[in-house]
């Protein structure tokens, strides 16, 4: 049965995973509310509820007074949807602008201009675009945009920025070209240089996390995309923490932007790039790393206690690689991933 | 038609007040540009404020008041309750260098919704003060040993350790305001009053304390709004470009010295004084400091320019092991403390070596060495099978056996004719931002060199009511306590590491 928060006076409703607290179904959904503690202490995230029942974890017990629960008063980081829907008011306890509360998202909508398709492998694409209208767009390495399919019936499809935030004016995209893809067939045919396209973004969570931990980063197919961006921000930002990049292809004619990554390794001792190619027999001449692209990370690393996981590609290589770091001693709350799904 | 919330904040605005009793002026000026305007974090008025503090204010001593129906102070462990005899004034001190800082922040800030925001946290600081204050008279009277908990303040103000909460709390007050409330909101209460006052009370819980948990999490109601506090400082000051050196600067040096001690303190307290462990200090530090300060605090200002503190790598390095060493720096000087220490066991043991491996070998040698020597009749003390005392570091003011006992990073350097030292690299890196800050306080066994040990703790005052007994034993066995005239035969003499002529 599905369990939903309604958040007023945004007319917001938002579905809830059980268990979890109204805060983070609303900071998962992207939206905003003021919060503090996110454990009951505060009282920062209040709201009333003005509809429906919730249950109250005792955390808030010197936070809410004896009239604030008269008066109905909740913290959404303690507060519980156990069934069915409730509504909580924010607006008289928040002052919270409709634009606060969206600006989770913070997405527009842009027009870009195809610079460039650059052919990679026998299915693998770049397309280089440039703003026109809004003529920049604020992102995060790691960030996504959806893009129309031209024909303007309102289809998109979600593609990682594969540039870094600090090239202005530019969206690059890596696109896995899938035989029948609404947009991704059509690279080969009528979106070409000078081709005007929509864009709405950014979009996703995905991002590198400060702190001071060693990275281990995993891409397959165009799971490269974010990754690239990734990097190439760390490098600019003068990182020195340890990245050691894995990135998992069949065969050597699906690696792409190899010389790239090796002079990034070359020019900076904390990156290290390691291709692994799980078809070697059908290679003639590759001495790399050979398996599943999670099997060489497990080869490389006695544990991974004190790393951070960021994981890119198809949703069998994130589980293995999630059992894989978890397994072996990285904090659930350290591994980070967008799973890559095919849409056609 | 009734006012919006929104209307009542800009009224609200308008209560400003005067200074017709003080000096308008602050007594340090700010080097910051400092935005004209900001926002209220508290969104409240004081006088609102005050209601609600007060119930809490209630609800606390009500608790205390159930706790000791309950004789809830025979319940806890006492190896956990000989560590509050130093932690709680400890605290305390914090509390008060923060009520002189939030009331010198009021003074400095020209900006009215700061200065409201900054007055409730004055206010919120004295109660916790009378708190922690209220929470030492209750293990006073309940506990079945309260020597040491008698002279709380006064024991702590001559201790290593009072000076190391000295050193740490007192820039909540003193310097540029604006890094002062760096130092007291956005490094201190963001950053480590989770570890301190959420964390700790779940190893208080553990080890069958409830009364500490009682006061603790009532302060930390207070804390999330101290911390908007500095976030509404560094808003008002981050904008301006020309102030984010001076920021960055300021935040490496707090962050580092702030972990030297806090992560001490509080590493020390939840794991060597617990008998029961919920969880890693480790885990903690990287919970609420890393993700959570570094990780998404941090993060929101680093569009404006501002980094993490650079020294991130190396407090990571120091948090494996600094508090293991600390301990045992304490365990070794026992006979100077004023309150009991359990030394640790081979169930001790266990649990250490699975949550940092090997520690074992590290540290295992010199606990199993220090329990050889607890009893009174075989005469022998930790102190005298160290090679020499380690001096406490001039700023910091943590021992110099940092991070790890059998490898310290001491920096030891000459200023103006006396010999210095500090534990770091990072801790002699702020000395030299500005030595007239540091060079001032003498180093803690200065006064006493040449002094027979047993002296030295009848000056300090860490002697029981019956003028013989130590207040300090390295056990917790009421039976075999040590005195004076067990100290007096051992004819140890006090040597200052730091005297030239040594």
């Amino acid at each position: 049965m599905t369990i939903t928060a309604r958040i007023e006076p945004f007319g917001e409703t938002l579905e809830l995973k059980p268990g979890e607290s109204v805060l983070s179904a609303i900071l998962r959904h992207g939206k905003f509310v003021r919060y503090g503690c996110k454990h009951g202490g505060c009282g920062t995230c209040r709201a009333r509820l003005i509809e429906g029942e919730c249950t109250l974890d005792d955390r808030t017990s010197f936070s809410l007074s004896d009239s604030d629960r008269a008066e109905d008063i909740v913290l959404l980081c303690s507060a519980y949807v156990d069934e069915g829907e409730a509504t909580f008011d924010v607006s008289k306890l928040q002052d919270l602008t409709e634009e606060e509360f969206h600006a989770g998202l913070q997405i527009d909508e842009y027009e870009a201009e195809v610079e460039q398709i650059i052919e990679h492998t026998h299915d693998i694409r770049t397309v280089r675009m440039r703003l026109q209208e809004p003529a920049d767009m604020r992102f995060g390495a790691g960030q996504y945009v959806e893009v129309e399919v031209p024909g303007g019936n309102d289809e998109w499809r979600a593609y990682s920025m594969s540039n870094p935030p600090h090239e202005k004016g530019v969206v690059e995209i890596i696109v896995k070209v899938i035989p029948g893809g609404r947009f991704s067939s059509r690279l080969a045919d009528d979106i070409r240089p000078g081709s005007r396209l929509r864009l709405r973004g950014p979009l996703g969570q995905f991002a590198v996390r400060l702190s001071h931990r060693p990275m281990i980063m995993v891409a397959g197919g165009s799971g490269m995309g974010p990754i690239r961006a990734m990097v190439h921000d760390l490098v600019a930002k003068g990182n020195e923490r340890p990245v050691t990049f894995f990135y998992g292809a069949r065969t050597d004619r699906d690696l792409f932007l190899v010389d790239e990554f090796r002079a990034i390794a070359a020019a900076h001792s904390w990156f290290e790039f390691i291709p692994v190619l799980s078809e070697v027999e059908r290679c003639e001449t590759w001495t790399g790393e050979a398996g599943l692209v999670t099997e060489a990370v497990a080869r490389r690393f006695e544990g991974f206690r004190g790393y951070e996981g960021y994981l890119c590609g198809p949703p069998g290589m994130i589980d293995a690689g999630i059992e894989l770091l978890i397994g072996a001693g990285c904090k659930s709350r350290h591994v980070f991933f967008d799973r890559f799904v095919p849409s056609g | 038609m009734a006012a919006t919330l929104e209307q009542v904040h800009e009224k609200g605005k308008g209560y400003d007040w005067g200074f017709d009793y003080a000096t308008p002026d602050p007594k340090y000026p700010t080097r910051y540009i400092m935005a004209p305007k900001g926002k209220d974090p508290f969104r409240v008025l004081v006088r609102d404020y005050m209601k609600m503090e007060a119930e809490k204010d209630d609800r606390v001593f009500g608790g205390l008041d159930a706790n000791t129906r309950y004789k809830n102070a025979d319940v806890a462990e006492p190896r956990w309750v000989e560590a509050l005899k130093w932690a709680v004034p400890a605290f305390t001190d914090a509390e008060y260098q923060a009520i002189k800082g939030a009331g010198f922040l009021v003074s400095s800030v020209k900006n009215q919704e700061l200065r409201q925001g900054f007055a409730a946290q004055m206010m919120d600081e004295v109660r916790h003060t009378q708190l922690e204050t209220q929470l030492r008279r209750f293990y006073l009277k309940n506990y079945y040993d309260p020597a040491g908990f008698d002279i709380g303040q006064k024991a702590l103000g001559n201790h290593p350790t009072g000076t190391l909460a000295r050193a740490s709390f007192q820039a909540f007050n003193t310097g540029d305001p604006v890094e002062v409330s760096m130092c007291l909101n956005v490094v201190l209460e963001t950053a480590y009053t989770n570890p301190l006052v959420v964390a700790l009370p779940q190893v208080a819980l553990a080890n069958g304390d409830q009364a500490l948990p009682t006061t603790f999490l009532s302060i930390q109601s207070d804390e999330s709004r101290h911390m908007a506090n500095g976030y509404s400082m560094l808003m008002c000051v981050a904008q301006e470009p020309d102030n984010i050196p001076f920021l960055q600067e300021s935040l490496e040096r707090h962050f580092w010295h702030q972990h030297m001690s806090m992560d001490t303190l509080v590493g020390v307290v939840s794991e060597y004084n617990a008998k029961n462990r919920p969880w890693v200090y480790r885990d903690v530090w990287e919970e609420w400091v890393v993700d959570d300060f570094i990780g998404s605090y941090m993060n929101r200002l680093a569009p404006f320019g501002l980094k993490p503190p650079r020294f991130l790598n190396d407090v990571a390095r120091y948090v494996d092991d600094m508090h293991h060493s600390a301990a045992l720096a304490l365990a070794a000087i026992w006979p100077l403390n004023f309150w009991r220490t359990d030394m640790m066991t081979d169930t001790d043991f266990d649990w250490f070596e699975k949550a940092y491996p090997g520690w074992h070998k590290r540290y295992g040698g010199l606990w199993e060495a220090f329990r050889g020597m607890t009893d009174p009749a075989d005469g022998q003390i930790p102190m005298q099978a160290l090679p020499a005392l380690p001096p406490f570091c001039q700023v910091c003011h943590v021992p110099c056996v940092m991070p790890r006992i059998d490898a310290p990073e001491t920096v030891v350097f000459e200023h103006e004719g006396k010999r210095f030292a500090t534990c770091s690299s990072q801790c002699k890196w702020i000395f030299d931002l500005n030595p007239k800050i540091y060079s001032g306080c003498v180093n803690w066994w200065e006064p006493w060199h040449g002094m027979n040990l047993a002296d030295v703790i009848e000056t300090l005052g860490y002697v029981r009511p019956d003028g013989k007994t130590l207040m300090g034993q390295p056990h917790l066995n009421s039976e075999r306590m040590w005195t004076l005239d067990d100290i007096r035969k051992l004819n140890y003499e006090v040597k200052d590491p730091l005297r030239a002529d040594d």
